[in-house]
């Protein structure tokens, strides 16, 4: 998947990757990759001010910590950040029915 | 492990921020931290060292790109700093500038002769500036926090970076003003008092302080990476 796609859409996916867990920069990125199969092609590096970006907007908090031997910085999701998260669950629901009942396969568009 | 790729990476890009020495620091902690680890997983992967750390330098990104985005985010931070210093320094600093007035003047009634109404109306006008800056801080402050995801992030910190200005401009003109109305009405007020000729240099010297704070983040936020 193309960065330009995800662009738009990296705050929720940092935010689901944080849902009830507290993970360090390149622990979230190997995370979003996990969960995508693979497919996220993003340049790693844009995950950080992306982060900032979210704490910077009272959704995560970060603190340093030695993790593996090694002082990282660790983020997790504030209270606001997990309405946030619905929020953006909830919104992404509702496009993923719309676009679905028009391209999906069923709909009149796709027997036109 | 070498790090040879993963140091030039990393000076390349760190050559290329401008902002709070403390925030520049700990992102490129961060990049190293996350360079070291991808390099680790290549090797786990198989991957030879020269290759491992290739391949970690190529998946963070352009060192240009990045370096863009990671400057936004510093122009901003150094933004919200300077913003939150004006909305503390400003009504602090005038609060201590007022109550030496009272302490070693008094009222101003009782300072000089009587003075025409519109020397009244520029004094009261200076005495809100240091609000009225503050306010707009404050005010810049908040709504960044709401807008911090849905606004283009060089464009929040351009934004901040005027506002900052915008502030400090505010409060030098309602000092030039206040000072050069005394100047018109009677001079030898402006040279009465020691104790407030001293208040006033350390008020002058915190505006500049400000200002200089404000200059550095509109070149934070226009700097090209």
């Amino acid at each position: 998947m193309k960065p330009d796609a995800l662009r738009g859409h990296l705050d929720a996916l940092l935010l689901a990757t944080l849902d009830g867990r507290q993970l360090h920069g390149y622990a979230i990125i190997e995370a979003l990759q996990q969960g995508s199969g693979g497919a996220l092609d993003l340049p790693t590096g844009t995950v950080y001010p992306a982060l900032r970006r979210l704490e910077r907007a009272g959704h995560v908090v970060s603190d340093w910590s030695t993790v593996g031997g090694r002082k990282r910085r660790t983020y997790r999701l504030t209270s606001a950040g997990q309405r946030a998260l619905n929020a953006e669950r909830s919104a992404w629901r509702q496009f993923t029915t719309v676009i679905d009942g028009v391209l999906g396969g069923d709909g009149k568009w796709a027997q036109a | 492990m070498g790090t040879g790729l993963i140091d030039d990476y990393v000076t390349d890009l760190g050559a290329r921020l401008q902002g709070s020495r403390r925030q520049v620091r700990d992102l490129l902690t961060e990049t190293r931290d996350s360079l070291t680890d991808a390099v680790e997983a290549h090797l786990d992967r198989g991957l030879d060292e020269d290759t491992a750390q290739r391949r970690a330098v190529e998946e963070f990104g352009p060192v240009r790109h990045i370096a863009r985005e990671y400057q936004a985010e510093l122009a901003v931070a150094y933004g919200a700093r300077t913003l939150t210093l004006l909305a503390v320094v400003l009504p602090v600093m005038h609060a201590l500038w007022e109550m030496s007035r009272m302490y070693f003047i008094g009222p101003w009634q009782d300072f000089g002769g009587p003075v025409p109404s519109w020397y009244m109306l520029i004094a009261k006008a200076n005495d809100m500036t240091s609000g009225v800056a503050a306010g707009i801080a404050l005010v810049a402050l908040i709504l960044g926090r709401v807008l911090a995801r849905r606004l283009d992030t060089q464009l929040l910190a351009r934004l901040a970076a005027s506002i900052a200005l915008l502030s400090v401009l505010v409060v030098v003109l309602g000092n030039v003003a206040i000072l050069s109305a005394t100047w018109q009405v009677d001079p030898q007020r402006l040279v009465q008092s020691l104790p407030m000729g001293i208040a006033s240099f350390g008020t002058w010297i915190v505006i500049v302080r400000l200002g200089l704070l404000a200059r550095r983040c509109l070149s934070c936020a226009t700097i090209v990476a």
